[in-house]
């Protein structure tokens, strides 16, 4: 732990049920994030990012295990104390967008400003500042059902910054965006790490955040491993054609001694039922 | 939160106003009982109210007009015209019952007048003669409406023909009428000629009622005096003992079905926003103040209800004695008041629904897409 560490979790463990029911969703994960940094969580489905998120989030409570933000230990908060952390010290980005539907833009940004300490009033220049920054200030007085899904996520965005939280946690920002407005988001975030020293926690799926992310965290079955993001080794499904990365992949196989990696099973399916048909794409660049 | 649950409300105005007008037919039903209930009440003593007299004396043990009987020797009406302070009297023989009238009954006031104290005969004429004599009989205008029955026509009290030669204002409710006949048939049908039932008295000036009732009592044997206040107090009270129960039962309905409309629509509501609520409880936000956001919906749909129960009820009750003549009604303050007292309990009920949703909501919900 540095004095730059903002959320700390040692031996962060989740399990749901009990006996032979029991599903071990997070299992003895230990991190540390900094001040300024953009870590990713990624791995497939049902890996426990989104579990791992929620109690990092203060959302749920651990089964075992510590975590500590700024400074202060979360396991044995109650549930109000727990809730005045949330809207202090962290920002939320969904996959969903999640706006209130009724309310505008600026509203939706000011919405959680009534529980930091200067209230709605003391958060209006940072409203300005937000709607400024992130390109929204004409759409301040449209409603939800009128932006796009790239103007719903910067609003999203800026309801998390609004309290000037010292870490935010985005689920799947970009999972219901195009690659172009994906994009644009991440840039976002990646800004808000940068220049506002704030920590930035992702899940996502999408590889291309790697290429902007300071670390990647793998979590596979509940368990944590650290990569480095440039520690890929890029192959090509020979079926869809897709990126794939080979140490990560879940569907392989192998065919005249050689390596074969997929996307996801279907292609590996069709890759047995006529392995010669896609011969001659084994082994294509993916940089070609 | 308040400011968010006020503006999700506001976001679905068809919703909103239809969740406030079925709260409103409930209130409405609840000032309309109400409203009929004072308005009979009132009617039931308006012919005392009337009258004007200082003091009402009738037979002793006797203190009601309305489901009563009294008789007195009719030269009380003389003695107690004489009792110092007494400036005059006016005296009338009295039935309680049935006339029938285009064939129906009508529960009636039969009020036997005779010349002499023409005063307690009828005070607003809509047509006709004000006094009748034998074989005559004054009714209410709004019974010849209802039935058709026209000055010349016959009626019937007890088992003697009369004809119909008045018509008066005022004088209907749908408890009872007030039908004015001779004193001399009223008397022979009572085999009461010699006797009155009321005997109005009115004071002197400057001589308190209170004062002079006392008096009558201790100078004339077996009799009750009291002031008309006290009287028309009496009567009232008796009517309010036989409807209050129906009164309060109907506000109790109303009151149930109110809390019951704004139950559903607040909890529908709520429910319809669990995810905005999962999200507000992950932003940081308490349950106590989503409940009270939630109190502050049904609170607002009360409130709205209730306007538009205030709206539609003094149209209605402007309106309808011109198209329902047989209703008397009557709305006082106190019975607006009640109403807007009730709204809260009504509120705070109706959100208890939504409270246990707001406890229940899960803020992982946030998570899902």
């Amino acid at each position: 732990m540095t004095p730059n560490t903002i959320l700390q979790a040692e031996n962060l463990s989740k399990h749901f049920g009990s006996g032979i029911s029991e599903v071990r969703a997070v299992s003895d994960v230990t991190l540390d994030i900094e001040r300024g940094e953009l870590v990713l969580i990624m791995g497939p489905s049902g890996s426990g990012k989104t579990t791992l998120l929620s109690m990092l989030g203060a959302l749920l409570t651990p089964t075992s295990g510590e975590i500590v933000i700024d400074g202060t230990g979360i396991s044995s908060m109650k549930a109000a104390a727990l809730a005045a952390l949330r809207a202090r010290k962290i920002g939320f980005v969904f996959q969903a967008f999640n706006l209130l539907e009724a309310l505008t833009v600026e509203e939706n940004i000011l919405f959680p400003a009534r529980l930091a300490a200067g209230g709605q009033q003391g958060a209006k220049g940072r409203v300005e500042e937000l709607l400024e920054k992130l390109g929204l200030a004409s759409r301040r007085d449209a409603l939800p059902n009128t932006l796009s899904g790239g103007e719903k996520q910067r609003v999203a965005i800026a309801r998390a910054l609004i309290n000037q939280p010292l870490i935010i946690l985005a689920d799947e920002p970009t999972g219901n965006l195009d690659s172009h407005k994906g994009q644009e988001v991440m840039m976002i975030l990646h800004d808000i790490a940068r220049d506002d020293g704030c920590a930035v926690l992702m899940v996502t799926h999408d590889p291309r955040v790697e290429e902007i992310a300071d670390r990647v965290l793998w979590l596979e079955d509940g368990a944590l491993r650290d990569r480095k993001s440039e520690q890929h080794s890029w192959v090509i499904d020979p079926v869809c054609g897709m990126r794939v990365d080979e140490w990560t992949a879940l569907f392989t196989t192998e065919y005249r001694e050689k390596k074969v990696v997929f996307c996801s099973s279907r292609c590996l399916h069709r890759f047995e039922e006529q392995p010669e048909r896609y011969l001659g794409k084994v082994d294509q660049d993916p940089a070609a | 939160m308040i400011f968010w649950s006020l503006k999700t409300l506001f976001s679905e105005p068809m919703r909103l106003l239809v969740s406030a007008l079925a709260v409103a037919v409930s209130f409405i039903l609840v000032i309309f009982f109400s409203a009929v209930f004072e308005g009979e009440s009132e009617q039931m003593v308006v012919y005392q109210k009337q009258m004007e007299a200082d003091v009402w004396v009738m037979q002793k043990g006797v203190s009601n007009m309305h489901m009563s009987s009294s008789m007195l020797w009719d030269w009380k009406a003389e003695r107690i015209a004489q009792i110092p302070g007494v400036e005059a009297v006016a005296a009338i023989l009295y039935f309680n019952g049935a006339v029938r009238i285009g064939g129906r009954d009508w529960f009636s006031y039969v009020i036997g007048v005779s010349p002499e104290y023409s005063r307690a005969g009828p005070w607003a004429m809509a047509q006709g003669k004000t006094l009748p004599g034998p074989g005559e009989a004054v009714i209410p205008e709004v019974i010849s409406k209802l039935t058709g029955v026209r000055i010349g026509d016959r009626i019937t009290l007890i088992d003697r023909p009369l004809r119909v030669t008045g018509l008066t204002r005022e004088t209907f409710s749908m408890a009872s009428a007030v039908v004015f006949v001779s004193r001399d048939d009223l008397g022979d049908l009572l085999k009461a000629s010699d006797q009155f039932s009321y005997i109005m008295v009115y004071a002197k000036p400057g001589i308190d009622g209170q004062m002079l009732a006392g008096r009558i009592k201790e100078e004339i044997d077996k009799v009750n005096a009291l002031t008309s206040e006290t009287f028309i107090n009496s009567d009232q009270q008796l009517g309010i003992q036989m409807g209050a129960e129906i009164v309060r039962m109907m506000t109790m309905i109303g009151a149930i079905l109110a809390t019951l409309i704004v139950a559903f629509t607040a909890y529908s509501l709520i429910t319809r926003k669990r995810q905005e609520l999962a999200v507000a409880k992950a932003l940081g936000f308490g349950n106590g103040q989503i409940y009270l956001a939630a109190l502050c919906q049904s609170l607002l749909i009360t409130v709205l209800g209730l306007l538009f129960a205030l709206l539609i009820s003094f149209t209605l009750l402007a309106w309808l004695p011109s198209v329902v003549p047989q209703i008397n009604l009557s709305v006082r303050l106190y019975q607006f008041l009640a109403i807007s007292v009730l709204c809260l309990p009504v509120a705070v009920l109706a959100s208890l629904g939504a409270a246990r949703t707001v406890v229940r909501v899960d803020p992982m919900a946030v998570f899902r897409s």
